[in-house]
């Protein structure tokens, strides 16, 4: 047909006619060479009911599946579960004062570099595949999942994708996964 | 909190669940903070969240996708489980103003109900769209 043109000349065509603004990559060769790399962990802790606990009021969620171990057993679990997110919360690694911007933000040792300054928090993606219980051991580690630039109705923004896998000691089970997006601008 | 439960047969697309109102007071903020050991400023230095182009201390996104996993579970009860749960934290909120969390079934298939969810203000500026997954008991497995 002759105006069914192949994928890469309505590509071509596209370009031509829509690139009246040059688009100016905000994303170093060196940061996009990072995805996939390890960001943080492994780090293991034991799910403590104390700080499922503390959690669950700071949200103000008090189900009773996280504070009553009857409840729990007769909901069929193996004891009292805790909030599907808190998993996340209960493997943040405390850090020295020194180590702490003036913002309140951890000061890394390897930032991801980008041609912009604010990362906003833009979101997550829980893939919640089995109940964590008080006492569960879970090993935790942080991944670069993926980074893009995008062009938003305020500009062009870059997406950065954290992918954090969460696995129950010692059966290996994995237990949650997110993906936490950070809009950068 | 729910105690009832909800049955995958009683649901059909487009049921709306029940609206759920939630504000956050400072002392929630705080504590929030402590009980995830989040240091960041914008949450309890007003004068420093101004700095960042903030009105007033703002609510965390994480703490916004809490009441998010919390509206789906307290509606799925005890024997549901929310096994998928996606936001986006679109815009920011304050401390001290109600947000309204609503929900309607997308889908249902076999077990599984298909949420759309999502918090916004009262007149309607969505803040936080989200989507979730549900696995609900059946009426005939009782």
């Amino acid at each position: 047909m002759a105006g069914d043109r192949t994928s890469h000349e309505r590509d071509t065509a596209a370009g031509l006619y829509d690139a009246a603004v040059p688009t100016v990559s905000l994303i170093p060769a060196e940061t996009a060479a990072r995805v996939g790399e390890l960001l943080a962990g492994p780090f293991t802790t034991t799910i403590t009911a104390e700080g499922a606990r503390r959690y669950a009021q700071a949200v103000g969620d008090l189900n009773p599946l996280y504070f009553d171990e009857d409840a729990a057993r007769a909901a069929g679990h193996r004891g009292c579960t805790v909030p599907p997110t808190y998993v996340a919360y209960a493997l943040v690694q405390g850090r020295p004062l020194e180590q702490i911007g003036v913002d309140g933000l951890f000061v890394g040792e390897r930032p991801i570099k980008l041609a912009v300054a604010r990362i906003m928090f833009g979101g997550e993606e829980w893939d919640l595949l089995e109940p964590v219980c008080v006492g569960d051991v879970i090993t935790g580690e942080t991944r670069l999942a993926a980074i893009d630039q995008k062009d938003g109705s305020k500009g062009p923004f870059v997406r950065i994708t954290r992918e954090i896998t969460y696995t129950r000691d010692p059966d290996g089970a994995v237990v949650a996964r997110t993906r936490q997006i950070g809009i950068a601008r | 909190m729910s105690t009832q439960q909800v049955y995958v047969e009683d649901l059909q697309p487009g049921d709306e669940l029940p609206v759920v109102v939630r504000n956050a007071s400072r002392v929630q903020l705080f504590l929030y903070s402590a009980a995830t050991w989040n240091p960041h400023r914008i949450h309890y230095d007003p004068d420093y969240a101004q700095l960042e182009g903030h009105p007033d201390i703002i609510v965390h996104g994480p703490l916004q996708g809490a009441w998010l996993s919390q509206y789906v579970t307290d509606w799925a009860g005890p024997a549901g489980r929310m096994t998928g749960l996606r936001w986006q934290n679109r815009a920011s909120a304050l401390p001290e103003r109600d947000y309204e969390f609503h929900g309607r079934v997308r889908a249902v298939e076999g077990s599984t109900v298909t949420l759309d969810v999502w918090e916004q203000t009262p007149d309607g500026q969505v803040l936080m769209p989200g989507e979730a997954d549900v696995e609900l008991p059946s009426r005939a497995a009782r």
